[in-house]
């Protein structure tokens, strides 16, 4: 790892490997920085923030309450457009999610000793965007109370649900994922938990996280098990990050609507789930990186690696785009013909044309290595990536429902405020999960952040000794 | 009687026992606490001023009045049968079915009932009458809700005060009096055009007991031009039908024989010369002569955009031709008689549409609209008369009428103060009556107007009586249908509000009986039959009297009249142009002269050619509207002379150049909560001499986008995909299964489906065939699935969130039938075709695949199912239809207010329905609406998802009819043909057949298995149920355009269409 761009940072090539960690600091200095966040008196910006986000939160959740009691009415849905902004943000959230378990499971398979910095934010923010996400399919339906008829419970009219339907499968792909992330989050928490009761002060805190942290001794045993345990539920993790998207993919690939009924949905869907779940990972960690002052431990070098996966992920989707144009062209098949057409140049063709250029042309910008490395431009790329993506699941759906078989049939949809408040709503639930996240969880995992420091390896020689300059980090 | 409890005498011996210190000192308070039956607070269903023991007491007079099902009423005389002890032959929740018919100003219309424990549901054509197939026209279907209408009249009022039908009565009495003292001098009596035997009677002896009692009739769309001229030219009492049974040839001069101006018998006749079963040597051929696209101009195989005001001219040039062809002396001395207004038509199109009629002399007929003035009525007699289409393609007949003043005599008779009291028994005149008669102030200066009106209307806000009318549905009377067959009106129910009928005032004043009796002593006057009770009981179950039809007329036409009435031909309109617009008033598809205004079904229906709901607005071609810089939904105001009215514009393909039509009946002012503030008022502008069309209008731009115009269907393209197909007869010789090779069904591989299925192997397999060639669009269908099925209206506030309900719906696409580039009118002069379309049935549905909770399943029989119980509303089952049928609750519907508005609260919710208000809205349906439903349909909540069920409801009617009947090891086989659907049952042009594919004999088996049966979009694999006979058109190959006739699948190369996408409707899709 040649590093020689001398204006950003100062390095002297004499270990094979850039340090995670940078600026040399102590294991004793992560665990007083990470658990400080907690263990500190809350800044003034959290308090403006979480009154912000839990206002709106309040709002959104008064709209599903208007919602539940008054009809689905109130959003923009009709007949053809059945399906608009609820799916489309259920799919929206559903896809945030990806990044967490993907960052935690299949890099930690990879031994991607780098997912340690961002990994414990990233889960957390999975969870909160799967529960933002499940809001929707409950309460879009007609009839939430008796939303219990897809449990294949008995019931005295031996009528089962139908497993046949894709929405059946989503149930069961996002319930698991769910209680998967949340095992394999937590189960990730316990060493931190440990450390936070050990160093709080009050009665009741401490208390508290000795509940939470299930007696943790960081014995050698304890440790044997928990890094098998961890490693196993990376192993059930990894096929649910793929599994989940593909399922949610079905709901559409298998129907017979032009412009749904696609077999390069799983994969497609997959990739844009991490391209979004990732550059929701940086939009969140960006602000509180400077906030809380953790810019050597989400270093640039992470930045730059998310920005990488960000460029491939965008371009798969890219591929995937012109793909379908041209299957469509070259399928011969006037209702997919027209379905795409349509999409980019029927009446909502700047929907399609946003997607396209936040999710393809945008994230291009990070084949240069001075964007990748400037907060202002990953921070752009990132919120476009947010915006794009959302576009997408909004193109798909709205736009292939809307003229599909028969011409008579076509309307246009447009949304109302209660669509628009319930989506800036769940967004309100999810910063205000987050914010608590950070304000009562160790937001790094300072557990597995220390056993990749150097100290942590026997050879380890410290610093100074060798004549190594200490690595600086010059903010551009 | 109302039972009133008695509470046991105490008996006062040894100790008292009591309950509470009210019963101890046994207040008159307590008392009635006892007696009533239920405590204070608990409703007695008041909300609607039915309270349950009336209503109990009015279903059980129904009963009591009628008869055990079609057996008519044995018992005339009214009880009150306490429902304590069931009626003998009612059975909670089983059908009884009454013959009735509704009267029309076209003649009445044989219907049968269906009523529930009192309650008529439901009305069906009267199969039982010769002339009749059963089908009814769209009003008959809607006119059962108006019964319910909760805004409909229902006190007396007397100079604005509620008063009481006793009152009325007493008044009644003292005008019997003054008649009988002035010989009715000052006493006029204005009626609608009506075909009421026992209401001529009536007349007849009025007119006889008092000689200076004066008639009036006014209809606002009137048959009087077209009445006056036969009268002329014929002598009185003589009535002319077209028989479209035997036309082959059939030119329209802008008559709507298949819309506003149908019988039922001129639709059926006509279908059947279209239906292709085998041989296409029946098949007839129509030429349309219109403004705008009318369902005629819809079925036409030539088609002239032509403005109304040129029409006359039209059918003086078209007499020329028929006139040099035939050299008839009589039609030669008609043209010779008239000018020419030197507007040139295509001389090509008119010879040829000539030569055709000429050709098939003797089989050929020429309609003119009825509004045309009585010269032009004249010129198309003497076509006629030159064509020998009398006795044969036009039926001459002889039907009596009481002679009646006209709307204008009225107004000079008020102005010179010879009236004193006006009846006004029918119409709304304030509303209707031409602007230049400023009726309202006609109707003041007369001293005393008595006005029976359904609702509170304009009318009766400046009468001083007002009397609540019974519907048709809750009095006794009778009818002529069209051909003359006597017909009864049986009230199915006592008037609901006390209202009375035509019949019950004129009895009162001629003092003759009333009700029953009054039909018995009509009846008594007509029928042959020696035995009058059995006669009489064969009257009311067959629903007709046999040997009643008009006698045929032995007239001829006489020439010597001739010249009398073309006098008033003048000189004829110029061509219209930028500065001189003309302006027509055409009868309204749905609210017809504004009767129906009140009527949510009518209003929700969108119109079958613009599909508007809600509303009419000013349609105009393209061109007109490039040329005025105007497009949908921009207010304009239309000046005729002083007259001026706003309305919006909307643009119409196929509508003629620098002509506007504006169609009646809607804007009106006192109305109820349906009709408020529903489109823009046409009578403003229409005055004695200019009742059909107004020329030298002139239209300026008010305001852009003023208007909020909703439509069902805004896309007027087929986007070249071959839904619905149609080719010629030739392209029918060639090959009968043309309509099979069309587009991707001529390439789709063979399917395979992934899922098996529980097999279909149930004895009866539903299916429906739909007969494009036949099919009008007249929607009668869609309304009667409303009634039959429960469906709720939504609102014009919900239809444009593109949430109606209907189940079926009738697409509606235009295409461009000239394949030339060249043409500038390409869009303007389209073919119009029409598609009912509803839930297809598929064997292999996509719709249930994809539920998550098994609410939508397939049956044994093959009906793809609805389980409203098991739907949580995914809403999933409608994304994957590929006809979009499926229809969603997104509201509560049935017992949310839809039409009240939030007049106050948060900006996002002002103005909008009190929908949006949800729990915060009051609850509950109306009782009165509840009266209607069919109890055998659900009624559907919110969040739940509903469609066509193929009535399943009357299939399982059926089915345990014949078990009954079967016993216990008997044959369960259902008869052949015996469950109808609603919609086929209502199709007058029995375009929709429904029944069982498995029985061989079944006409739906037989039609589906015709060469040109087709199912939709063939290559999903969808196995649909629901197949279509494409269209068949007959072009005469001599007319121009006429290969551009029934090419709508062949692009303008002569390919068939690959289903690209046109540029327009990718690019410019923003206006779809």
């Amino acid at each position: 790892m040649a590093e020689s761009d001398a204006s950003t940072t100062v390095f002297v090539e004499r270990m094979p490997r850039r340090p995670l960690v940078w600026n040399n600091h102590s294991m004793a200095w992560i665990s007083d920085r990470i658990a400080g966040i907690v263990e500190n008196k809350a800044p003034r910006w959290w308090w403006i923030s979480i009154a912000i986000t839990s206002s709106f939160a309040g709002f959104g959740v008064f709209c599903i309450f208007y919602l539940l009691f008054t009809g689905v009415g109130v959003w923009g849905n009709n007949i053809p457009v059945a399906w608009a902004w609820g799916i489309t943000n259920f799919v929206f959230w559903i896809g945030i999610g990806h990044a967490g378990t993907l960052i935690s499971a299949i890099l930690h398979l990879c031994r991607q000793k780098w997912r340690t910095s961002i990994n414990r934010a990233a889960e957390a923010m999975t969870l909160f965007a799967v529960i933002c996400a499940g809001i929707f399919p409950g309460i879009h339906v007609g009839r939430i109370w008796m939303a219990w008829f897809m449990a294949p419970v008995p019931n005295p009219n031996w009528i089962w649900p139908n497993f046949r339907s894709p929405l059946m499968w989503d149930v069961f792909a996002v319930s698991t994922y769910f209680t998967v992330s949340v095992l394999f989050w937590y189960l990730g928490l316990v060493p931190d938990l440990a450390t936070m009761r050990d160093r709080a002060k009050g009665r009741v805190r401490r208390t508290v996280y000795w509940v939470l942290s299930f007696g943790w001794r960081g014995g050698n045993r304890q440790w044997r098990h928990y890094e098998m345990a961890y490693l196993v539920l990376a192993g059930i993790s990894t096929p649910l990050v793929l599994s989940v998207h593909s399922t949610v993919s079905f709901d559409f690939a298998t129907s017979v609507l032009p412009g749904w009924h696609t077999t390069i949905f799983p994969p497609y869907f997959v990739a844009g789930a991490i391209f979004g779940g990732f550059a929701m990972v940086l939009t969140l960690m960006l602000p509180a990186r400077s906030l809380y002052k953790l810019h050597d431990v989400f270093t640039w070098d992470h930045i730059d690696v998310m920005c990488k996966l960000l460029l491939l992920t965008g371009s798969i989707v890219g591929y995937a785009y012109c793909m379908e144009f041209f299957v469509a062209f070259y399928g011969a098949n006037p209702f997919e013909r027209f379905a795409f057409l349509n999409r980019y140049f029927g009446p909502y063709w700047w929907a399609s044309w946003t997607m396209f250029a936040c999710n393809v042309v945008m994230p291009q910008l990070m084949w240069v290595r001075a964007f990748r490395r400037n907060w202002v431009t990953v921070f752009f790329v990132s919120m476009c990536a947010n915006a794009g993506m959302w576009f997408e699941r909004f193109v798909i759906f709205v736009i292939s429902l809307h003229r599909d078989f028969l011409p008579s049939a076509w309307r246009m949809y447009s949304p109302t405020w209660v669509d628009a408040f319930t989506f800036i709503g769940t967004f309100g639930i999810f910063l205000t999960l987050f914010l608590l996240f950070i304000r009562f969880l160790p937001m790094v995992a300072m557990s597995e952040v220390k056993s990749v420091l150097p100290e942590s390896d026997p050879h380890y020689h410290p610093p100074g000794a060798g004549g190594e300059e200490t690595v600086k980090e010059v903010h551009a | 009687m109302k039972t009133v409890f008695r509470h046991p005498r105490e008996v006062f011996t040894g100790k008292r026992y009591w309950r509470s210190l009210e019963e101890l000192a046994d207040t008159p308070q307590f008392r009635t606490w006892l007696e009533r039956e239920f405590p204070s607070g608990a409703a007695e269903m008041e909300l609607d001023g039915v309270s349950r023991r009336n209503f109990l007491r009015l279903m059980g007079a129904s009963m009591a009045l009628a008869g055990i099902g079609l057996s008519g009423c044995r018992r005339p005389e009214a009880y009150v049968v306490p429902y304590t002890k069931s009626v003998e032959w009612l059975i909670p929740g089983k059908a009884v079915l009454y013959t009735t018919s509704m009267p029309g100003p076209l003649g009445g219309l044989p219907l049968i009932a269906t009523t529930y424990e009192g309650r008529p549901t439901k009305l069906e054509g009267n199969p039982l009458v010769p002339s009749s197939n059963g089908g009814t026209d769209l009003f008959a279907q809607a006119v059962v809700l108006d019964l319910y209408d909760p805004d409909r009249a229902r006190t007396f009022l007397f100079n604005g005060t509620e008063t009481t039908a006793q009152e009325f009565d007493h008044y009644l009495g003292t005008v019997r009096k003054e008649l009988e003292s002035g010989k009715g001098e000052g006493i006029g009596i204005l009626l609608d055009e009506q075909f009421s035997p026992t209401r001529d009677r009536m007349l007849r002896s009025l007119k006889e007991q008092f000689p200076q009692i004066k008639f009036y009739s006014y209809e606002p769309v009137s048959f009087e031009e077209r009445d006056s001229a036969i009268t002329s030219l014929f002598g009185p009492d003589v009535a002319i039908n077209p028989a479209f049974a035997n036309a082959d040839v059939i030119v329209s001069l802008d008559c709507d024989f298949l819309g506003t101006e149908q019988t039922l018998q001129g639709v059926r006749d006509f279908s059947r010369r279209r239906r292709v079963n085998g041989s296409t040597d029946a098949m007839n051929r129509l030429y349309a002569v219109e403004n705008r696209f009318t369902t005629t101009g819809g079925m036409a195989d030539h088609r002239f955009r032509c403005a109304a005001s040129q029409i006359p001219a039209f059918a003086v040039q078209l007499a020329k031709k028929i006139a040099g062809s035939t050299n008839d002396r009589v039609l030669s001395g008609v043209v010779a008689e008239l000018h020419d207004t030197g507007t040139q038509f295509d001389d090509a199109w008119l010879t040829e549409c000539a030569n055709d009629l000429v050709a098939r002399k003797g089989r050929s007929l020429v309609l003119a609209g009825n509004r045309f003035p009585a010269w032009m009525h004249s010129v198309v007699l003497a076509m006629n008369n030159a064509l020998d289409a009398f006795g044969s393609t036009l039926t001459l007949l002889s039907a009596p009428r009481v002679k009646v003043a006209n709307l204008g005599d009225l107004v000079a008779d008020a102005k010179s103060h010879a009236l004193k009291k006006l009846f006004i028994l029918s119409g709304n005149p304030v509303y209707t009556a031409p602007a230049d008669l400023d009726w309202s102030g006609v109707q003041r200066s007369i001293p005393e107007v008595i006005r029976l009106g359904y609702h509170v209307d304009e009318t009766s806000t400046v009468a001083n009586w007002q009397v609540p009318e019974a519907h048709f549905l809750e009095a006794w009377g009778d009818q002529r249908a069209v051909d003359g067959t006597y017909l009864p009106i049986q009230p199915m129910i006592l008037p609901l509000f006390g209202g009375l009928s035509e019949i019950d005032i004129l009895s009162k004043l001629a003092a003759l009986p009333n009700g029953v009796q009054a039909v018995r002593d009509t009846f008594k006057s007509l029928t042959k039959e020696s035995d009058f009770e059995s006669a009489w009981t064969k009257f009311l179950r067959n629903g007709y009297a046999e040997e009643t039809v008009y006698e045929t007329a032995k007239v001829e036409l006489n020439p010597n009249a001739l010249p009398e009435l073309l006098k008033n031909a003048g000189p004829l309109p110029g061509p219209v142009m930028p500065s001189s617009i003309e302006v027509v008033f055409p009868a309204d598809y749905k609210v017809y002269d504004g009767r129906y205004a009140n009527n949510a079904w009518l209003q929700e229906l969108p119109d079958p050619i613009t599909k508007l709901t809600w509303d009419n607005a000013v349609l105009l071609s393209k061109s007109t509207a490039k040329a005025l810089q105007v497009d949908d939904g921009d207010m304009v105001e239309i000046s005729v002379g002083e007259r001026k009215l706003q309305a919006p514009v909307m643009v119409a393909p196929g509508h003629a150049d620098y002509s506007l039509s504006l169609s009646l009946g809607y804007g009106r002012w006192v109305i109820g909560r349906i009709g408020r503030e529903t489109g823009f008022n046409a009578y403003q502008l229409r005055t004695t001499s200019a009742p059909y069309y107004a020329t030298r209008a002139t239209v300026k731009l008010i305001q852009k986008n003023g208007h909020q115009l909703v439509q069902t269907q805004n896309h007027y393209s087929m986007e070249g995909r071959a839904l619905v197909r149609e080719g010629t007869v030739e392209d029918y010789k060639k090959n009968p299964g043309f309509a099979k090779a069309v587009w991707m069904d001529a390439e789709i591989p063979p399917n395979i489906s992934l899922y098996s299925h529980p097999p279909l192997n149930a004895p009866n397999q539903w299916a429906m065939s739909v007969d494009l060639n036949t099919c009008t669009g007249c929607s009668a269908c869609v309304v009667a699935c409303q009634a039959e099925n429960n469906i709720p209206i939504v609102g014009k506030e919900q239809v444009h969130s593109s949430r109606e309900m209907h189940w079926l719906r009738i697409d509606r696409y235009f295409a461009s039938a000239d394949g030339d580039k060249n043409n500038p009118h390409l869009e303007d002069d389209p073919e119009m075709v029409m598609e009912p379309m509803m839930c297809q049935h598929c064997e292999n549905a996509p719709c249930e695949t994809v539920c998550p909770v098994n609410a939508t399943v397939h049956s044994e029989e093959g009906l793809n199912l609805m389980v409203y119980n098991r739907c949580i509303g995914t809403r999933y089952c409608s994304n994957n239809c590929p006809f979009k049928v499926r229809r969603f609750n997104f509201f509560n519907y049935n017992d949310r207010p839809i039409l009240d508005r939030i007049d106050k609260g948060l900006p996002g919710f002002q103005g909008k329905s009190e929908l949006y208000l949800g729990p915060l809205a009051p609850w509950g349906m109306a009782e009165i609406s509840k009266m209607q439903k069919n109890p055998n349909v659900t009624v559907r909540t919110r969040g739940v998802m509903e469609k066509c069920t193929f009535c399943i409801q009357r299939i399982e009617t059926a089915k345990i009819a014949q078990r009954v009947k079967a016993g216990v090891q008997g044959n369960l086989t259902l008869p052949t043909d015996s469950v109808q659907s609603a919609c086929q049952q209502a199709c007058p042009a029995e375009a929709i057949v429904f029944g069982d594919l498995k029985d061989p004999n079944s006409r739906v088996a037989h039609l589906r298995a015709l060469p040109q049966n087709y199912h939709l979009l063939e290559y999903l694999n969808l196995q649909t149920r629901t197949a279509y006979l494409a269209r068949i058109r007959n072009p005469n190959p001599k007319m121009p355009g006429a290969g551009r006739v029934g090419r709508i699948n062949v692009d303008e190369n002569g390919d068939q269409r690959h289903g690209l996408p046109h540029a327009e409707a990718t690019t410019n899709g923003g206006n779809a």
